[in-house]
């Protein structure tokens, strides 16, 4: 049983980290937290969904072609509606993260109907079912592996990316000092774009495999799991990726250890708890720097 | 004592709409829907009135606003249900809990940074709800809390009669004097020394605490404050409606009253009461007029979004301003400095 | 002359930059003292620690108010205001979208008392209170030079008249010791002619002065002591006059060579 349970909380766990990084990279670049960044995790199950349902195109090509339209509507996000207040108190671009976030979820109940709907009959490879490796009790199926291997390789890409390409040093100079990066030739904006195009994708990518996984999509999933991804990226420190990663995890974990053990009906309020106890107790979390308010000089 | 002559324009508008409010229930469109709705503009300023002390006087996002509003209701539904006690004695009840856990929540968390703090709030107000939906053995979870007594007015003890409150007029009267109290308290506070500190915390931190204002005592006051005025709210929203449940205590709520002030005006008294009426007006309209368009009644709330979006990209200081923010604004100064124009948000 | 500020071996690191190095020098009471140094030198530094915005890394900082002498290194800054040391900042921080009244009404703060209790009841002891606040602050306003302009927003004053409502509002809180960083800056010839003025005023009311400034005519015209820090530490000090020619200062702002050349 408490294998079973770690193996949930594993899967669970990977999902949230995919959408905690696009959180903390997001916060490190602009510090906004982006409230729509779970309606975008929305938008990719909704987006794959339809692709398969109306354009009879294969999982894996949904799949993608989904990432990609949630790159897309990640840029967008930025472009209409936080770029304008770039330049504005940091809450005015919170108060609007929120309105976009609400403004979202809403369009989505319009045009999809705000019922759950399952996973297109079908659509997903009959493998996925069947059972892959068992040991001590447990079943991994296809499907587990699959999410274990998406989650894990775009860890590692994100990782390399961040390390290894001018893009990912760009966006480390950016979250550093934009001012400084801008002298040094660096197009901020299009770094920014860039960066919540990252985001889009992978938390995209994090929304066809849970409404695959549980074979249900409905337009409010990205509220609780944006939360939840968002107190994963407060646990590891906000603004750091390794951090979100693991906190995404470490929470995932929680949640299924507590919901099998403590209590199931408070399995949501894990996630709540965990926030504001590391918020108060260790603001910088595991990896990250502590906020400060930005002062004017003296 | 009051010269009619001396007063200004808006005094004399506003004692206006006060004597139009007094008379309403006896005008012939006076129906019983029709006062239902204004009773809510009525609760709604009052709760706008409160959350204003956050994000208005002092500065702090409060996304948890919800939570206090909450836990007003269920003390009073509790209280009635299961004591008997009557309404004007929870009222005082409920303010003072209110305060008690804006203090607990409060002390902790205010030390911290503007985002931060948000998201606490969030937080709390989402697991209060999630209490009053397990506890079962409390507040009914799901099922909700039905049958609390309406509100009753016992004056027995002066030889009065004891009269219950039936239909939608008593509430009517009972919510104008609440609104009227908040109104008063406010009006008092802006201008005394402890909403001055406030407003000097609001507009610059380091400065306020050069002038001998401990910042934490005072934010921890003024969301308390806050969260009392939230319960009073919640306190008459349960005598009123007889029933809760916790999903009317859902994150929506906050997110409605945040958008009043924001709309009507951060920081400004008749500015987020006019941001109360203009939302709760938009909302039944639209949730009458929507399904004869054929379009669902989602759009209302999709509509809320985009105004929040849209105001604070072209006029985040509000319809109503703060006076000193309407200043800089007819002299033309908003376009220079686009960060004055946001009164409050200066974090 | 008796002292009424003792700073005793100040020090103060950030990380592993060393701001403030065994800084030791006293200010007598009634005293108009200028603190200079080339940029940098760790001015703003000192007068934070002292302010209590900055927790000394080591020293003492020893106010002598009257009889009592109190230990200050590491006091809150509302603490330190409370105490009788007042101060106004290099980038003026005013409360924008508040009168002028009201920001000097603010200074009153720490010297008053009363609460939300008083502010909606208004019994006698607040409006009294309030009455002795405004008269103050308009007291206040009157001896900085600031008149008819007590309904203006703040942030609508010009740049000459906001540098003195922030001394206004220092002097509401009846401070023993003033604090003043920079506030010759961006002032024309005459505006610096006003201030050195309204500089002697505060003193003749009995007002310790300590002041930053990189204007040398008004170092030159106001200050009767000139501590000179440089690297975060200690320089020299003495009469402006000798201060000026030291070789050492010299040398401090404009390079080896220029002392030579001097």
């Amino acid at each position: 049983m408490f294998l079973q349970q770690l193996i949930n909380g594993l899967t669970i766990g990977g999902i949230y980290a995919m959408i905690a990084v696009g959180y903390t990279m997001v916060y490190g670049v602009i510090q906004l937290i982006n409230f729509a960044h779970g309606e975008i995790y929305m938008l990719g199950a909704f987006f794959a969904v339809s692709f398969i349902a109306f354009l009879h195109l294969p999982f894996f090509v949904a799949f993608l072609l989904s990432m990609a339209c949630c790159a897309i509507c990640g840029v967008l996000l930025d472009v209409i509606a936080y770029r304008p207040l770039r330049n504005s108190p940091r809450l005015a671009a919170l108060i609007t993260a929120i309105g976009m976030s609400i403004f979202l979820q809403n369009l989505a109940m319009i045009i999809w109907g705000s019922r759950p709907k399952p996973f297109p009959h079908g659509s997903l490879p009959e493998y996925f079912e069947k059972t892959a490796v068992s040991f001590w009790g447990v079943n991994l199926s296809w499907f587990h592996l699959f999410i274990f291997g998406i989650t894990i390789c775009m860890m590692i890409g994100l990782n390399l990316i961040i390390r290894k390409t001018r893009w990912g040093k760009a966006m480390r100079a950016v979250a550093q000092n934009k001012t400084m990066a801008a002298l040094a030739g660096i197009n901020v904006n299009r770094v920014i774009s860039y960066t919540f195009a990252l985001a889009g994708a992978m938390g995209g990518a994090a929304g066809i495999m849970v409404s695959a996984y549980y074979n249900s999509l409905y337009p409010t999933m990205g509220y609780l799991a944006g939360v939840k991804a968002f107190a994963a990226a407060v646990l590891g420190g906000i603004g750091s990726v390794p951090g979100a990663m693991l906190g995404g995890v470490v929470l995932g974990i929680a949640e299924a250890l507590g919901a099998g053990y403590l209590s199931s009906l408070y399995r949501d309020g894990i996630s709540y708890a965990v926030m504001i106890i590391v918020i108060v107790l260790i603001p910088a979390g595991l990896f990250g720097k502590v906020l400060k308010e930005t002062k004017k000089s003296m | 004592m009051v010269n009619i002559k001396k007063m200004t324009l808006g005094a004399k508008f506003r004692i206006g709409l006060l004597a139009l409010a007094l008379i309403l229930p006896a005008l012939p469109f006076a129906t019983d829907y029709f006062l239902h709705t204004v009773i809510l503009i009525y609760l709604y300023m009052v709760l706008a009135l409160g959350l204003n002390v956050v994000p208005g006087f002092n500065g702090l996002l409060d996304l948890g606003y919800v939570g206090f509003y909450g836990i007003g209701a269920y003390t009073a539904g509790l209280l009635t249900v299961h004591f008997g006690f009557s309404f004007w004695t929870i009222v005082p009840l409920a303010f003072l809990n209110g305060a008690l856990w804006g203090v607990l929540l409060g002390a902790p968390t205010l030390r911290l940074t503007g985002d931060y703090f948000a998201i606490v709030t969030f937080g709390f107000s989402e697991l209060v709800v999630l209490f009053l939906t397990n506890e079962i053995w409390l507040t009914r979870g799901p099922l909700g809390l039905p049958g609390i007594e309406p509100v009753s007015l016992d004056l027995s003890l002066f030889g009065g009669p004891r009269w219950e409150f039936v239909g939608e007029v008593p509430y009517y009267y009972l919510a104008i004097a609440l609104v009227l109290a908040a109104v008063f308290v406010m009006y008092r506070i802006q201008d005394s020394r402890l909403g001055r500190a406030w407003f000097a915390i609001r507009d610059d931190e380091v400065a306020a605490v050069s002038c001998g204002i401990n910042l934490l005592t005072y934010k921890v006051f003024a969301f308390a404050i806050s969260a009392a005025f939230g319960a009073v709210g919640g306190c008459f929203f349960a005598r009123w409606v007889t029933f809760l449940s916790p999903d009317m205590f859902k994150f929506w709520e906050s997110f409605l009253v945040l958008c009043m002030i924001v709309l009507g005006g951060m920081g400004n008294i008749w500015g987020v009461m006019v941001g109360a009426v203009v939302l709760v007006s938009l909302s039944e309209i639209l949730r009458e007029l929507l399904p004869l368009l054929g379009l669902p009644v989602e759009v209302r709330f999709l509509g809320f979004g985009l105004i929040m979006v849209l105001m604070m990209r072209y006029r985040p200081a509000g319809l109503l301003p703060i006076p000193a923010v309407a200043a800089q604004m007819r002299s033309g100064r908003v376009r220079r400095k686009k960060v004055k124009a946001t009164v409050g948000l200066n974090k | 002359m008796t002292a009424i500020m003792d700073i005793r071996k100040l020090s103060k690191n950030f990380g592993g930059l060393q701001a403030l190095k065994n800084i030791t020098f006293q200010i007598n009471r009634h005293e108009i003292i200028g603190l200079i140094g080339p940029n940098g030198a760790g001015k703003t530094t000192l007068f934070n620690c002292v302010a209590g915005v900055e927790k000394p890394s080591s020293g003492e900082i020893i106010f002598k108010n009257g009889e009592r002498s109190e230990s200050i290194g590491g006091k809150k800054p509302e603490k330190v205001t409370s105490l009788g040391i007042a101060r106004t900042f290099q980038n003026i921080r005013l409360f924008d979208n508040m009168t002028v009244l009201d920001n000097v009404k603010i200074g009153r703060h720490c010297r008053t008392k009363s609460t939300f209790f008083g502010a909606v009841v208004r019994n006698r002891t607040q409006k009294e209170e309030e009455e002795e606040i405004t008269a103050h602050a308009c007291e206040c306003l009157e001896f900085v030079g600031l008149r008819g302009l007590n309904d203006e927003i703040a942030s609508s004053l010009a740049y000459g008249n906001q540098r003195r409502l922030e001394i206004a509002r220092a002097l509401a809180t009846e401070p023993r010791l003033l604090m003043l960083d920079e506030p010759a800056a961006g002032m024309n010839p005459q505006e610096s002619r006003n201030l050195m003025d309204l500089i002697h005023r505060i003193r003749d009311k009995g007002i310790t002065i300590l002041l930053i400034e990189h204007d040398m005519k008004v170092v030159m015209g106001v200050c009767e002591r000139v501590v000179v820090i440089n690297h975060g530490e200690w320089l020299t000090e003495g009469a402006p006059a000798d201060v000026r020619n030291d070789a050492g200062v010299i040398e401090a702002y404009l390079g080896t060579g220029a002392a030579n050349a001097a």
